[in-house]
């Protein structure tokens, strides 16, 4: 890498700044309505293709819910906007995904600090095995950034949040394993915003959670959309037509039916989606 | 626990309760024009239907989307669908209040065949009818809604005794049958009006017992 | 009329469930053996602090079996069995035949009697009988007559201020004896060491090429005249030993022992005395918790039959400490890489194969590599860079607690590698994508999460490594362990920690006592005693592995729904 010319910073700092500029009325006619582009992209685990081609525009500060059955590639797709998917031997990919205009695939990007700026949440509630307090500090611990007082103020911005404040705030220095499920999962949350990413991916958030909490998460993601742009995997269809503004229905590794999340649940052009969101699929 | 589309429940209901509103209005106001002859408040009346047609598409809209997106149940569900059918009867008020201030336009023209005295009546109970169902649409109040199905039988009985008094009135007199016709056909409407009430009344004992009292007169002697 | 099937069949029999019996007596086989193994142990091992009664027998008239041609003699039964050797030329069944501790092997020449059950005509346990312990010839069993003390006044045994009068003398004699330790080993001691410093100064000194003036000053002048200076002090201090030593000698303890001999013993021989057959049973309970710190706490006398194991209990728990600090970071990196870098193919599953075999080979093998390799090779060189003065008296160059535990670490570092790669495949995927979502990298993800919801199953390795290598002994053997090292490896003088110090072993113990020492009759008590203390030893280590493993397992449970 000796393109210095090339500012590395470049790519965080757009995505920042660009959109917060007409913010005046609160319609989303304000945000980038393509803030994620992914262009024609394809994705294969060693022979298997699993995404085919994939084009769509996910709108700034909105919800978007991928659905579609296992198997489908949502998750995959999920996984490759903060390049998970790297980890993973023998993978490769056709096509590009760019985020606010720039390229996640960009070699001058490392990989590390695009993941500050995507948070993600995952199916299974994963805090570590530390106390709340350090697991939401975490990512800015592994930044280097260690001041009491920025990491206290994270703290408490991101519980409250993620909507867990008053639940753990005698508590901050115990266990995170000494949480229930659902607040395990608002704390994962809280963690993923607590670097204050401009986009939040949820892989399946709710599935391993009681409708309580699950109607508490939803809760969330509808207060987190003013702020984060939103992407969710979700088997739950209804949780689709709730929380989500826009709604994407995938088959087989291909993108059916992309629209307004009423347009996909009321009146949807594809037979294949109605069937699916009718629950008579195959 | 407070949930994020709860105020689309809240706009839903205050939707159905101002078509209510609107539609007790336009009975009043129909009526009005009828016994003062005002053929300027008649076209008004008219003209206000436009607005419960668009509340009850609204109302339908939302529903519609309610149940697509929030997969409600329970007391939501009846809720949507109690709004659905009321806003349709009240839809219709509507259309009986339009006939209404149409007749009265056409007799506007003509001397008066008796002083008003029944029909003001009827539409007094029918009016007092919509908003007791209403009422209990507000506050669940289901005994109010069961003494409002039971009233129908007051709105029936002027009706038919203005039918024998005016089938008498065209006997005796022909040339009395073009406003005797009309006045019989508004007080139809009326008694139609007082009908729709009796529906909106049994679809609130619904939403607020799940209690289906449609057809069963013995759940209405109550 | 349908005959309708009964819903249940009484008839029917699960396939095979009868053989879950075969699982359980297996189990319960196993279990039954330890439990014995363990009960014999602790039985034996604590028996022999507990004070026997001393029986004094008598023979029958004329019986040639007794000691010295007596009749009468007095010893601990040990037990009584049948006899092994027939009589010559007799057909007759064998008869039985006591064993006795008779003691006074000073006077007998010997410690244990057997006497044949039909040549003992009676059995008493007079209260008069002592026992004494002593500093040389194992305990002494007698009859006191008077005590003689320094100023020449004399007491008799009958006398009401006799016990008194003697216990207060014999601790007097113990303090003294501290003292004179104290002296000779630590004083003299400090004088040999700062000898030897200036020895060695002396011939860095005469080992330089061109000598300065300086130096002839240093060689001609300073050390000869500090050497008399210390040759001096050394004098003092010896005569203040020997007077002191002397002093010992001056109090006497007048007996008789049970066959009939007068013996004088001096006060300053004596550790203890009880009488046996006198004691209640709280003074039993005293004596013997008494007798256990002293074991745990006292260095060996005697060829390692008497006295205590202090310092092969220190030893083993030195080693064992140094060895869980070499083998901990070495087998945890290793497993690092291997489960987490090393890209997974055929060659990292035959290192991981090799590794797995490691375990396998015989514990003696380590030993003769750690000779060859830690002792000559490592050793050499690092005498020869650094204590190239001393030499040929090695320093590292032989076997010590260092090479001891590098050498055991090098055996139970596959034990550390298999658990810690197991730990580390334990942390979920979930757990680890999380950390790597938070923008951290792979090694912050392994220090910052991976390791510390990993180090239970770290610390169980480590618990078995150190199962293994506190009881190892045939490679403690070849490299650095003796049969006595009063010296421990940390002490107060400096630099503290005496890493090149040959230490013992409680394992190593074991089998000295058992099968190299001079009279293995008297030190079978004390072969089960130091066996009892090994498995004590292991035991509490393990025990602290382990809680601070549930500690840490408290701490960093996984979730559950």
């Amino acid at each position: 890498m000796s393109t210095a010319t090339l500012p590395r910073t470049d790519f965080s700092t757009t995505m920042r700044t660009q959109p917060a500029v007409t913010t005046a009325q609160p319609s989303t006619d304000g945000f980038d309505p393509a803030y994620i582009q992914i262009k024609d992209f394809s994705f294969s685990y060693g022979a298997a293709q699993v995404l085919h081609n994939l084009t769509l525009d996910i709108p700034e500060r909105q919800v978007t819910a991928f659905i579609g059955p296992s198997g489908c590639g949502k998750s995959t797709l999920l996984r490759n906007l903060n390049r998970m998917n790297d980890l993973v031997d023998g993978v490769h990919h056709k096509g590009d995904i760019l985020v606010a205009g720039h390229s996640i695939y960009d070699p001058l990007i490392e990989v590390i600090a695009l993941r500050k700026r995507i948070g993600m949440v995952f199916q299974k509630s994963n805090p570590f095995p530390k106390s709340i307090y350090e697991n939401v500090v975490y990512s800015l611990r592994v930044a280097g950034r260690n001041g009491k007082a920025e990491l206290d103020e994270v703290v408490e911005r991101s519980l409250k949040g993620a909507a867990l404040w008053d639940e753990v705030k005698d508590r901050l220095h115990e266990s995170a394993f000494g949480l229930s499920g659902g607040q395990m999962q608002r704390l994962c949350i809280a963690r993923a915003i607590a670097n204050r990413p401009e986009i939040l991916l949820m892989d399946e958030p709710c599935s391993a959670l009681d409708p309580i909490a699950t109607s508490k998460v939803e809760e969330l993601i509808h207060e987190l959309k003013k702020e984060f742009t939103i992407v969710i995997v979700t088997h739950n269809m209804q949780q689709a037509a709730r929380v989500s503004d826009r709604t994407a229905f995938f088959y087989l590794g291909k993108l059916i039916e992309y629209s307004e999340t009423r347009r996909i649940f009321q009146n949807p052009s594809n037979p294949q989606t109605e069937a699916y969101v009718s629950g008579r699929f195959g | 626990m407070k949930r994020f589309f709860d105020n689309e429940l809240e706009t839903f209901r205050s939707r159905l309760m101002l078509m209510g509103e609107t539609a007790i209005r336009q009975v009043r106001d129909s009526l009005k024009a009828l016994v003062d002859a005002d053929v300027a408040l008649a076209d008004r009346v008219i003209a206000a239907d436009d607005e419960l047609d668009a509340l009850e598409m609204a109302i339908d809209d939302e529903a519609i989307r309610y149940m697509n997106l929030r997969s409600p149940v329970a007391t939501e569900l009846r809720l949507v669908i109690v709004g659905m059918k009321a806003s349709h009867d009240l839809e219709r008020v509507g259309d009986e209040c339009t006939t209404i201030a149409k007749r009265a336009v056409r007799l506007a023209g003509m001397p008066p065949l008796k002083p008003y005295v029944d029909i003001p009546r009827m539409a007094e109970i029918a009016m007092e009818m919509l908003r007791d169902a209403l009422d209990c649409f507000l506050h669940g109040d289901t005994e109010k809604a069961l003494a409002v199905v039971r009233r129908d039988s007051e709105v029936d009985a002027i009706n038919k005794q203005l039918y024998r008094e005016l089938s008498s009135f065209m006997v005796e007199n022909p040339a009395t049958t073009t406003r005797a016709l009309e006045l019989m056909f508004i007080s139809k409407s009326l008694e139609r009006i007082a009908d729709h009430a009796c529906n909106i009344a049994e679809e609130m004992v619904f939403l607020a017992k799940a209690q289906d009292i449609r057809h069963r007169e013995e759940l209405k002697k109550g | 009329m349908s005959t309708k099937k009964p819903f249940f069949s009484s008839t029917y029999k699960p396939v095979g469930e009868s053989w879950v019996w075969v699982t359980s007596m297996g189990l319960a086989i196993g279990l039954v053996m330890i439990l014995f193994l363990l009960g014999m142990i602790v039985y034996n091992g604590l028996e022999v602090f507990w004070p026997k009664p001393v029986a004094r027998v008598e023979l029958r008239e004329g019986s040639e079996a007794g000691i010295r041609g007596s009749t009468t003699f007095a010893g601990e039964i040990i037990k009584k069995q049948i006899k092994k050797v027939a009589a010559v030329g007799s057909d007759a069944p064998p008869g039985q035949e006591y064993q006795f501790y008779v003691g006074n092997k000073d006077a007998y020449g010997f410690t244990f009697k057997y006497i044949d059950a039909d040549q003992i005509a009676e059995i008493t346990y007079p209260q008069p009988l002592m026992v004494a312990e002593r500093m040389e010839y194992g305990r002494a069993i007698f009859e006191p007559v008077e005590l003689r003390q320094a100023d020449g006044a004399v007491i008799a045994a009958d006398h009401p201020d006799f016990r008194p009068t003697l216990d207060r003398l014999i601790t007097e004699a113990g303090e003294r004896r501290r003292v004179i330790r104290k002296i000779e080993r630590d004083r003299i001691g400090d004088i040999n060491r700062q000898l030897e410093s200036i020895r060695l100064r002396k011939r860095s000194l005469e080992a330089k090429a061109a000598p300065s003036a300086a130096d002839a000053h240093q060689l001609n002048e300073v050390f000869p005249s500090r050497v008399a200076e210390l040759q001096q002090q050394f004098g003092v201090l010896a005569a203040e030993a020997r007077e002191l030593r002397e002093l010992q000698e001056v109090a006497k303890l007048q007996v008789k022992t049970p066959d009939g001999s007068d013996r004088t013993y001096a006060i300053g021989s004596l550790i203890e005395v009880n009488r046996p057959n006198d004691l209640g049973a709280f003074e039993k309970v005293g004596i013997f918790f008494h007798r256990f710190w002293t074991f745990l706490s006292d260095e060996p006398r005697e060829a390692n039959t008497e006295g205590g194991i202090f310092p092969a209990i220190f030893g083993t728990f030195v080693m064992t400490l140094l060895m869980s600090m070499a083998v901990t970071p070495f087998g945890v990196l290793a497993a690092i890489y291997l489960r987490e870098y090393a890209k997974q193919g055929p060659f990292v599953r035959a290192v991981r194969i090799a590794v797995n075999n490691l375990a396998g080979v015989p514990s003696i093998v380590f030993g003769v590599f750690g000779l060859g390799f830690f002792v000559y090779f490592l050793g050499g060189t690092i005498d020869q860079l650094f204590y190239s003065l001393s030499l040929p008296t090695p320093t590292f160059g032989t076997g010590g607690v260092l090479w001891a535990s590098m050498t055991l670490a090098l055996m139970t570092v596959p034990v550390v590698i298999v658990a810690t790669e197991e730990a580390l495949s334990a942390v979920s995927r979930g757990t680890r994508e999380g950390s790597l979502a938070c923008g951290a990298s792979k090694w912050q993800t392994i220090q910052r999460i991976v390791l510390p919801a990993s180090l239970p199953g770290i610390l169980t390795g480590l618990i078995l490594a150190m199962a293994r290598g506190a009881g190892e002994v045939a490679p403690l053997m070849l490299v650095g362990v003796v049969k006595l090292a009063p010296t421990l490896p940390l002490d107060t003088i400096y630099p503290f920690f005496h890493l090149e110090r040959k230490f013992m072993h409680l394992g190593f113990h074991i089998y000295d006592l058992g099968f190299q020492s001079p009279d293995s009759e008297a030190a079978k008590p004390m072969v089960f005693a130091t066996t009892f203390l090994l498995i004590l030893l292991v035991v509490c280590l393990n025990l602290g592995a382990i809680l601070i493993r549930n500690h840490l397992r408290k701490k960093y449970k996984t979730a559950t729904f």
